[in-house]
């Protein structure tokens, strides 16, 4: 992962105003209980247990939300936000489709390597909470499904794939970003990451062009660990 | 002496589908013998939790309402089942073994004319549409106190993945990446889950031309 960007997960939430205690309170919740959930899993996550993480007390956790679920939530929508802007910021930031879906993704498992209590509610624990969470989950893959779409621009009208593809890709990258959360090895989803460009790519483009960025994603890995294993030996 | 008779009951989902089974055995004494019953019983538990778990998630999901799903007591159920994820386990296993036979069967009995990858395709959203809870059951991501599910779910994508590869067709070269394969099921898998979360389960049969041309490479 670059290295630059290395710890930026983990200083959020960034915020430069002061916060009152029940704006810090409140934080502290949406956090705790994405990490409760994201550990012991969404039915065992009791409120003493999201209170215990985050610091907080009870009456005032019932004050600012009308139960875990509720909670849950609020969370979900929040952080879900978060990973969605730094996904969109490091997409638009590159000149090519292709370039936008590894960017993308990069910035996705940065998350995923960094967050995993967090990143395990959003992608696994979010289906055993359904409710509202799971809604903005789902549309939420809707739109990433709309975003990789737009290549479609690019594609003759002959050459242009089923209309589930993006949804098929989306369900295909989220699903690998569960299995390394799954295996309890989140740095292992970077392994996915030529594949997922090679699935992503050539389901739009030709094969040649799957193959192109399948190889480019497998160098950039290469690259990125020796730099980190050179930083290492240092 | 009571004659073996069985209680009719209503057409149920799932395992009762393709040969459908009452829902109840008779109280009482029947003569109906021991292992019969057992796996009758085992039988609807298991269609018990697929349908507990599409009423009530994996949040909501307990021993009592798979036993209330099955219309079978608690006490039986955990003379079959140490725990909810127990239960959970085995109805994956069974479900997903069905999934397999089914594409197999849709594939040993296509028309000739038809393309096995296909002919598989279709038999797999055949029975997701016939079976939404089963559907369900199959492609949601297991929570985390369902570590063996998750363990079942990939040595059924791995099987999956197989399938998909034997159905190519084989005079087509590929220098596909290993588990590209793979990545497609769970692909798949994720999709047809939305699919019938959003309520769109019986559309799916509709969806196989897509579905076939994105896994052909």
């Amino acid at each position: 992962m670059p290295p630059e960007r290395a710890a930026a997960w983990e200083a959020l939430p960034v915020d430069s105003q002061v916060r009152t205690t029940e704006e810090e309170a409140r934080e502290g919740a949406l956090e705790g209980v994405l990490a409760v959930a994201g550990q012991v899993g969404f039915r065992a996550a009791s409120v003493r247990a999201i209170l215990d993480y985050s610091g907080g007390h009870r009456r005032q956790f019932y004050e600012l939300f009308a139960s875990k679920e509720d909670c849950f939530e609020q969370a979900y929508s929040t952080w879900l936000a978060r990973v969605g802007a730094a996904v969109l910021e490091a997409a638009v930031a590159a000149p090519t489709w292709a370039g936008s879906v590894q960017a993308g993704l990069g910035a996705l498992f940065e998350f995923v390597s960094r967050r995993p209590e967090i990143a395990r509610s959003l992608f696994i624990e979010v289906q055993v909470a359904r409710g509202g969470a799971l809604a903005e989950h789902e549309a939420t893959m809707e739109r990433i499904a709309t975003a990789l779409d737009s290549v479609r621009e690019q594609i003759d009208a002959d050459q242009q794939p089923p209309e589930a593809t993006g949804l098929f890709v989306v369900g295909g990258i989220e699903a690998s970003v569960c299995e390394a959360l799954t295996v309890g090895d989140p740095g292992r989803v970077w392994d996915a990451l030529p594949e997922l460009m090679h699935l992503a790519v050539g389901s739009y483009l030709t094969t040649a062009d799957a193959e192109a960025a399948f190889e480019e994603a497998k160098q950039l890995l290469a690259r990125e660990r020796g730099a980190l294993e050179g930083g290492e030996a240092e | 002496m009571t004659h073996l008779r069985l209680i009719e009951g209503e057409p149920a989902e799932g395992p009762f589908r393709e040969a459908p089974l009452p829902q109840r055995l008779p109280h009482g004494r029947h003569g109906i013998p021991r292992d019969v019953v057992h796996d009758h019983q085992r039988v609807r538990l298991l269609a018990g939790m697929a349908a507990a778990l599409e009423k009530h998630g994996y949040a909501g999901v307990t021993t009592t309402n798979v036993s209330k799903c099955a219309g079978i007591s608690s006490g039986t159920y955990y003379k079959h089942f140490g725990n909810l994820w127990d239960c959970l386990l085995a109805a994956y296993v069974t479900t997903a073994e069905r999934l397999c036979a089914s594409i197999e069967a849709g594939c040993a009995e296509r028309d000739p004319e038809t393309p096995p990858l296909r002919a598989g395709t279709a038999a797999a959203l055949e029975l997701c549409a016939a079976e939404p809870a089963s559907a369900l059951l199959l492609s949601t991501q297991p929570p985390i106190e369902a570590l063996a599910v998750s363990t079942a779910r990939r040595q059924l994508i791995a099987r999956l993945a197989g399938m998909l590869r034997a159905a190519r067709d084989p005079d087509q070269p590929s220098s596909r990446p290993s588990s590209l394969d793979e990545r497609m099921i769970d692909a798949a898998l994720a999709f047809v889950g939305a699919q019938v979360a959003a309520g769109r389960a019986a559309g799916l049969p509709a969806l196989t031309p897509e579905l076939t041309t994105i896994l052909t490479p």
